[in-house]
């Protein structure tokens, strides 16, 4: 059979896009104002905002950094004007997105009399240029061992444990097996089945990872004394009839396959080799979407119960649900449509199957709901206090 | 894509009126509303069990198989996922009233 392919956009490094953004990135939210006010004007242009900057340090830092770094290398991502008021700042992200082999312009406050409307006039001049030349790319075939995709859920219900996340499982494995990569994340929805995932691990040394992941994370929770009942199990899945973390996660971790587990990652760490990868992030779903965009995820599979309209402004989000109800209601969320599976009509292998080619549709350039309706963002996790 | 028009309260006729994951598992789950009283048709690994509920079960919640006595481990997709609060007779609701992790406490 002949090898499948996406239509997508080669990029120096050797990643390929599924999307061709140009992406404004404010570092620190001393600029923000300006650069929603230049992103107003540019109906192409992807803003993404990230409010903290001064007084960061250690491993909050370093998230901050990196993720910053990520976004502006993701495979998506095909031009990138980074603005902020940190001049040492800007250019040490610069210089870390050059190393990777790709382009970036810097605009800084302190150039810009520390007028935000001089600001907001480079940065609109710049990013209309940069709009300009990245629309006369083209996508070209490229092997689906060039995906790298994210897998999520978000207010779960029991559909999402015995079809959606098993389906989009059986997706990643395909991803896997055609020598592409994954992501899952949500670390505490690895408690009560972190020993299924450690036995899944490529080397003793991953599945020691996951296991310090998760043990650090529930006693996290243990000492500050929160009861996951209620928290995670949400009140969302607690009304839908998950009762126990144990029994969120048996169903939450279906979404990363069956394939041996090759590494854990922090937050927006960059993968240096093909394969299938635990993100140790909170499970806020902005949160952990926005690990995976930082990391080179160029697509994302997302299931949810009764619904769930956020998804990444970089990355195609698509949406999926078994249940029939949410499944009949939410026609402009819901990407795939997995009730027939739950229903019973039709095998889990099929819709499978279909999920596949919708990704590849998806991945050459079929919208999302949620890009449609633009519903999009991105949001960077703190992991410390600032000073 | 085909847009499925089917309600939890109105499953297909003959399909089962709920799910038991694993054959050890000690909950079903509902496939649709069930009502206090009613016997269920419980589809199990290659095996239709029948179990008479006797309280209200909403859509996609569990339901005892069994009698299950209080502190013992409860079992979902063949995993634990809690312990009893106290004891739990055959077609009671099992949820957060009488069903209680075991995670993430001191």
């Amino acid at each position: 059979m002949k090898a499948r392919t996406f239509l997508g956009f080669q990029r120096p490094d050797g990643t390929v896009g599924t999307r061709n953004h140009v992406l404004i990135l404010s570092v620190g939210h001393l600029t923000g104002p300006a650069a929603r006010r230049a992103a107003r004007g540019l109906p192409f242009a992807k803003l993404v905002s990230m409010p903290y900057a001064g007084g960061l340090f250690g491993e909050d830092r370093a998230v901050q950094m990196r993720s910053a770094v990520g976004f502006c290398c993701n495979p998506n991502v095909g031009a990138a004007v980074i603005v902020g008021a940190d001049g040492p700042k800007l250019e040490e992200l610069a210089r870390d997105i050059r190393a990777r082999g790709r382009e970036v312009v810097t605009i800084c406050l302190d150039d810009c009399g520390h007028d935000g409307l001089v600001l907001s006039d480079r940065l609109f001049r710049e990013a209309a240029r940069l709009q300009q030349r990245i629309s006369r790319q083209r996508r070209t075939p490229s092997p689906l061992s060039k995906l790298f995709v994210g897998v999520e859920c978000g207010r779960s219900d029991p559909t999402s444990g015995i079809v959606s996340n098993p389906l989009i499982g059986r997706v990643a494995d395909t991803i896997l097996d055609a020598g592409g990569s994954v992501v899952f994340g949500e670390t505490l929805e690895w408690l009560g089945a972190e020993e299924l995932l450690s036995a899944r691990a490529a080397s003793k040394e991953v599945g020691q990872s996951l296991l310090r992941a998760v043990l650090r994370r529930e006693h996290v929770a243990a000492t500050h004394g929160v009861d996951l009942t209620g928290n995670n199990p949400n009140p969302t899945n607690v009304a839908a009839g998950l009762t126990t973390i144990e029994e969120k996660s048996i169903g939450s971790i279906a979404k990363s396959g069956s394939r041996p587990i090759d590494g854990v990652l922090g937050i927006g760490d960059r993968i240096d080799a093909p394969g299938l990868y635990a993100m140790d992030a909170p499970c806020f779903t902005p949160e952990s979407l926005s690990g995976f965009v930082a990391s080179g995820a160029q697509l994302l599979l997302f299931s949810t119960g009764p619904g769930n309209s956020y998804v990444s402004r970089l990355a195609p989000t698509i949406k999926l649900s078994a249940n029939p109800v949410a499944s009949r209601t939410l026609t402009e969320q819901l990407d795939f449509d997995a009730c027939a599976v739950f229903e019973g009509v039709q095998t889990i292998s099929r819709s499978a199957e279909a999920l596949v080619e919708l990704a590849i549709d998806v991945a050459s350039g079929s919208l999302t709901w949620g890009e449609i309706v633009d519903e999009g963002d991105e949001v960077v996790s703190r992991v410390g206090e600032a000073l | 894509m085909n847009r499925c028009h089917l309600v939890p309260d109105a499953p297909p006729a003959d399909r089962a009126d709920a799910l038991l994951l694993n054959p050890s598992d000690d909950v079903a789950m509902a496939l649709r509303a069930i009502a206090p009283g009613e016997r269920c048709k419980v589809q199990a690994e290659g095996e239709i069990r029948f179990v008479q509920v006797n309280e209200a079960i909403p859509f996609g919640h569990k339901f005892s198989v069994h009698a299950i006595s209080e502190g013992s481990v409860i079992r979902k997709y063949g995993t634990d996922i809690g312990a009893a609060r106290e004891p739990i007779a055959p077609g009671a609701h099992v949820h957060t009233h009488n069903l209680v992790s075991l995670r993430g406490r001191r």
